[in-house]
């Protein structure tokens, strides 16, 4: 009842999280669940194609498709380092002449931001015939709810990592950031400099 | 005559019985895809030992990396070098799939 109460909440992308479930066939798989907030994307990425393609598993074959269905949450809260969100842009060709479209990440973000992390696994899978299969075992989810409730779910732990320590220049800025953040604070006035914020969630 | 080139036939045509569609009825066809298939052989007998020492490696590689923190497939080899341990990476493998605790007991047991 209650995990149909839970399905329930978000109707409108139902269809797309069941969407395929039945042509994935051995349900001895498992369900591992990835909390991408405050993630790299990249290194997130790369840890979700490892355990979508069945790597960490002594009984890998590369000839058949042994992964674990991969559920990622808080889609919207991914990081990325230095300029990226402003400056990585994302493109393709629609195949009339001249039609060479392009899209921010900033944009991507707020149009969908499953797709981001989407395209980033998808590009990070060898491209063979089995691709689309592993496509088909990625479901991602903007927010913090899911419809699989229900399942014997596993959290992801993510392998501990060494951040580097902040350059010279990008230290100064930060700390300055933080001085104007007190003064603002204690003045009362609106927050500005959204960059320097996100540099500090990503530091920290 | 007639009676030579159909025994000779008849001999390579056994070896393409099982072949999909012309490949196994034509006797032109035939000459040439038993040539293909026994040169693919033998190009494969080699490639065989290469593909699975590479399945093997990978194989170690995923069970290895659920050891510790970063821990990998590199390092245990060289602890099994510099420990003279014999072990070669077929049996790692099978000892990976079948009992991966035995694996975790070993490599506890090199990296000392």
């Amino acid at each position: 009842m209650a995990a149909q109460a839970a399905a329930t909440t978000f109707n409108g992308n139902l269809k797309k999280a069941l969407a395929g479930l039945r042509r994935i066939n051995l349900e001895g798989l498992r369900w591992r669940v990835f909390d991408a907030k405050g993630q790299v994307l990249g290194r997130l990425a790369s840890q979700i194609s490892t355990v979508v393609q069945g790597k960490d598993k002594p009984t890998y074959a590369p000839n058949r498709d042994d992964g674990d269905m991969c559920i990622v949450i808080n889609a919207k809260d991914v990081c990325v380092t230095g300029r990226k969100l402003t400056d990585k842009v994302y493109y393709w060709h629609t195949g009339y002449i001249g039609h060479l479209k392009e899209r921010t990440l900033k944009d991507q973000m707020a149009k969908d931001p499953t797709e981001v992390i989407r395209k980033a696994v998808l590009r990070m899978l060898p491209r063979n015939k089995l691709r689309d299969d592993r496509d088909r075992k990625l479901r991602i989810f903007a927010d913090s709810e899911h419809p699989f409730g229900d399942r014997p779910l596993e959290p992801y732990v993510m392998p501990p990592r060494n951040v580097r320590e902040m350059r010279p220049r990008a230290r100064r800025a930060l700390i300055r950031a933080q001085k104007k953040a007190e003064e603002q604070e204690q003045g009362g006035s609106q927050r500005k400099g959204r960059k320097r914020e996100a540099k500090t969630e990503i530091a920290a | 005559m007639t009676r030579i080139k159909r025994r000779r036939r008849t001999k390579i045509s056994l070896f393409a019985s099982s072949f999909r569609g012309a490949h196994s009825r034509l006797t032109r066809t035939i000459t040439q895809q038993r040539i293909r298939a026994l040169v693919s052989a033998h190009r494969d007998r080699d490639r065989k030992k290469r593909d699975f020492r590479r399945l093997w490696i990978t194989r170690i590689n995923a069970v290895i990396r659920g050891m510790g923190v970063s821990y990998s497939y590199s390092r245990l080899i060289n602890n099994l070098y510099k420990k003279q341990l014999l072990l070669n990476r077929k049996i790692l493998a099978q000892i990976a799939i079948s009992n991966k605790n035995c694996l975790y007991m070993i490599s506890n047991e090199i990296i000392k």
